[in-house]
């Protein structure tokens, strides 16, 4: 076991450092801060003082180093953009994001395991046809044109919810169902195919001519055993959502979180802030995925942390 | 049971109409942004979300009226020149900042020396890098002594905004701006909004709205939806084709002209005839309405507004001839050739749209065009390139000065930052006026410029865009000339 806790910190460290060595060449090699920072008609003197006291005009391999030094200590240094530490900006946004997310995938489970379930004891049936088209209908529709729609009806037309921020749990329910729904359509189909393959063994059969109650049969030893691959896709989700795919949610709702975040800092590029998001990204997936491998355990006695 | 409903109905209408009256009181108006303030210190970035907040908290030095003439405001009249390099200003008497601090020469001083200290490193540093220092000769007087003559002084100190010497040595100072102005700062919810009350104590006339929201939306279907809501009763940048859903919308001709750079050194626009000729080709009436429904208007040859210093009003937009322009081209002997034509995409209005429609004229007039549109830090690297100029760059010149200077200086004088010309009568022109301190000449110095560059046809001059803001039923307020977002102008019913 400890073992295992230490490989995967060591792998993961590794992970964090070729992202972060990544990041930092690849940003200071196709961007220029200063061209976009500066009003266009500044003269190219203004431009080199200005870029000169930012630090970037230094050899790149003297930033790296200074750059690395900094890592240790977590210190990225002040974004550009918005003249403040880049790592206080990811502290106030991420915890967002994670609230997003945790709404939003949390409703996903907790709706898509019953519905799957109800789908794949009759497949074929009225409930698994609904099912079925309204999953492939959720995973249709684009994001952003889900969230219009939903600050459309209920925003505008009834005037029930707000449009967009935060601050009161009403404003967290359009965005986190729009956040959701995708999500939900996926992890129906799988709990769906991975029950009717359950549903169809012969420990199953065998448990059912036992004279074991119904919801045994299925809520406990079938879902338990089918319950591998729908964890798997769940954290798949979270992480997605957590490394960036939460920003189109978040531009719809002006939502004030980590993907929104990242992607104005890349139109600005701020360089400092990019890594500092990116470095936090990897971290999470490092996080959540030993996480899972722990879950998976649970789940699974069979298995072996190796 | 009847009866029941009936009371529940009555119950419910009682609390639409007392909901409705509330609303009705004007309590506090809520502005919806583009983009969140980074920081609430009025120095250091380049920002316009920050602007629009702190252009309610701060005063200027000298203001705008809503067409765009200069006036004074903390100066009690305009500044004057008392030696060629040195500009006398003379401060109202009496001015507190809202922490108690006095507004008073020595604020001024501080607030300049504060903004073009190299060290502090502000992004406004274009707008006040002509000033060397400036020096308090009495309590309420003050000289800002310039490199050489500046007769743009005045528009600069339209930009100064003054801080308070002592407050703004307070770390905090970026979160909690103190100024003179009159709206005072209450809170800040990082991502979520800010929040500004009436200053009572304003030494101008007293606002009437008495409490300000703002709130920070980059998707403009997401303003617009919160507009129609009735969660916001001012939001900027509504897009051309949504002034018909929203209760109301006012307009102004704004400080952005979309303009096309052509190369008069080099390539196929070398020859005169040629850049009339790209002139002629572009039907300017059907950009203005095809793509921003009417929301724009023609530009009149030249890179100013007519609200600017320097306009000048004898030079007449390029008419839309077709066959003018076929003709020019067969006659210059480049029909069929290609000429580039460098855009971005995203960064401005339609501009996208802007380039692709300009493209699909010239092709008509007989050219091959090759159409590159660039992501934004490509783009600007084409744009700065001084050794291998494009054929034509499509830019949109913004200028908050409302002086020539600023845009002639990099885009019409030979060597600017998106000059494409070596033209240096021109040159001359525009260098001689930046340092003629009187009006009249400066004024026909620009007049000169703008015929030359006319003549020489050395940009398609396409529009002057209008900012459109979407506004509740309840607000007043006939837009400005500068955009500024001045919520003393608003009233609410």
């Amino acid at each position: 076991m400890g073992r295992f806790i230490y490989r995967r910190l060591v792998h993961g460290l590794i992970v964090i450092l070729g992202v972060t060595v990544i990041v930092f060449v690849v940003t200071r090699m196709v961007g220029d801060p200063v061209q976009v920072m500066l009003p266009l008609e500044s003269t190219p003197e203004q431009r080199a003082a200005f870029e000169q006291k930012l630090g970037l005009d230094r050899p790149i391999h003297i930033q790296f180093v200074e750059f690395m030094g900094n890592l240790v200590r977590l210190d990225f240094g002040e974004s550009l953009w918005q003249k403040r530490p880049a790592m206080d900006i990811v502290f106030e946004k991420l915890p967002m994001t994670i609230l997003l997310t945790a709404v939003g995938i949390g409703f996903a489970c907790v709706m898509a395991i019953p519905l799957g379930i109800i789908a794949a004891l009759r497949p074929g049936g009225w409930v698994d046809r609904v099912t079925v088209f309204g999953s492939l209908l959720g995973l249709s529709v684009p994001q952003f044109w889900l969230g219009l729609l939903f600050i459309v009806v209920f925003a505008v037309q009834f005037k029930i919810l707000p449009t967009s921020g935060t601050g009161t749990p009403s404003h967290i329910l359009l965005p986190a169902l729009t956040m959701g729904l995708p999500t939900l359509a996926r992890l129906v189909m799988l709990v769906r195919s991975s029950m009717i393959d359950e549903l169809n063994r012969q420990y199953v059969k065998t448990s059912f001519a036992k004279g074991l109650p119904f919801l045994r049969v299925v809520g406990l030893h079938a879902l338990r055993n089918a319950g591998l691959p729908i964890m798997t896709l769940v954290g798949w989700e979270v992480i997605r959502s957590l490394a960036g795919y939460s920003v189109v949610v978040e531009t719809v709702f002006a939502w004030p979180g980590i993907g929104l975040t990242a992607i104005q800092a890349i139109e600005r590029e701020d360089l400092i802030l990019i890594q500092a998001i990116v470095f936090t990204a990897a971290v999470c997936v490092v996080l959540i995925n030993i996480a899972m491998d722990f879950l998976y355990k649970l789940i699974d006695p069979r298995l072996k942390l190796t | 049971m009847n009866k029941w409903r009936g009371l529940f109905l009555a119950a419910v209408w009682i609390g639409i109409f007392l909901t409705g009256s509330a609303w009705a009181a004007c309590e506090k108006v809520t502005i919806a942004l583009g983009s969140e303030p980074t920081t609430l210190d009025p120095q250091i970035r380049e920002d316009g979300g920050e602007r629009a907040v702190n252009d309610n908290i701060y005063d200027t030095v000298l203001a705008r009226t809503p067409e765009g003439d200069l006036i004074p405001h903390l100066a009690a009249q305009m500044p004057e020149l008392v030696a060629p390099d040195t500009w006398q200003v003379t401060l109202r008497p009496g001015i507190f900042f809202h922490n108690g601090e006095p507004m008073d020469a020595d604020a001024v001083v501080y607030s300049i020396h504060r903004v073009i200290d190299p060290d502090f490193n502000s992004e406004q540093i274009s707008f006040f890098s002509t000033i060397k220092q400036a020096r308090a000769t009495g309590e309420l007087t003050l000289h800002v002594i310039t490199n050489g003559p500046d007769p743009i002084l005045p528009s600069r100190l339209y930009w100064l905004k003054v801080v308070p010497p002592v407050h703004s040595k307070d770390p905090k100072f970026a979160e909690k701006p103190v100024g003179t102005g009159p709206y005072r700062f209450v809170a800040w919810q990082r991502g979520q909004h800010i929040d500004l009350e009436r200053n009572e104590d304003y030494w101008g006339a007293s606002p009437q709205i008495p409490s300000v929201r703002y709130r920070f939306i980059e998707e403009s279907g997401t303003r617009l939806a919160g507009l129609m809501a009735g969660e916001f009763d001012l939001i900027t940048n509504l897009l051309p084709e949504f002034t018909s859903h929203v209760p109301r919308s006012v307009n102004v001709l704004g400080l952005e002209h979309p303009i096309i750079i052509l190369n008069a050194d080099s390539g196929i626009t070398q020859d005169l005839q040629v850049r009339k000729a790209l002139n002629y080709a572009v039907n300017k009436m059907a950009l203005a309405n095809g793509l921003f429904e009417g929301y724009a208007q023609v530009a009149q040859g030249q890179l100013l507004s007519p609200s600017f210093f320097g306009y000048n009003d004898g030079v007449k937009a390029y008419p839309y001839d077709p066959d003018q322009a076929k003709k020019l081209i067969e006659e210059a002997g480049v029909k069929g050739q290609t000429i580039e034509l460098i855009g971005t995409s995203g960064r401005w209005l339609k501009d996208r749209d802007m380039v692709e429609a300009v493209a699909g004229y010239w092709e008509q007039a007989g050219l091959k065009v090759d159409v590159r549109i660039f992501e934004f830090n490509e783009y600007l690297n084409r744009l700065f390139d001084r050794k291998t100029r494009a054929d034509a760059i499509f830019v949109v010149s913004s200028n908050e000065l409302l002086d020539a200077d600023k845009s002639f200086s990099a885009y019409y004088k030979a060597g600017g930052v998106g000059a494409s010309n070596t033209d240096q009568t021109l040159a001359s022109l525009i260098d001689t006026a930046r340092s003629e301190t009187d009006e009249q000449k400066r004024e026909n110095l620009y007049h000169q410029a703008v015929q030359r560059a006319y003549d020489q046809a050395y940009f398609v001059w396409l529009l002057n865009i209008e900012d459109i803001y979407g506004m509740s039923q309840r607000l007043e307020w006939p837009g400005r000339v500068d955009a500024r977002l001045l919520i003393q102008e608003m009233t609410c019913r």
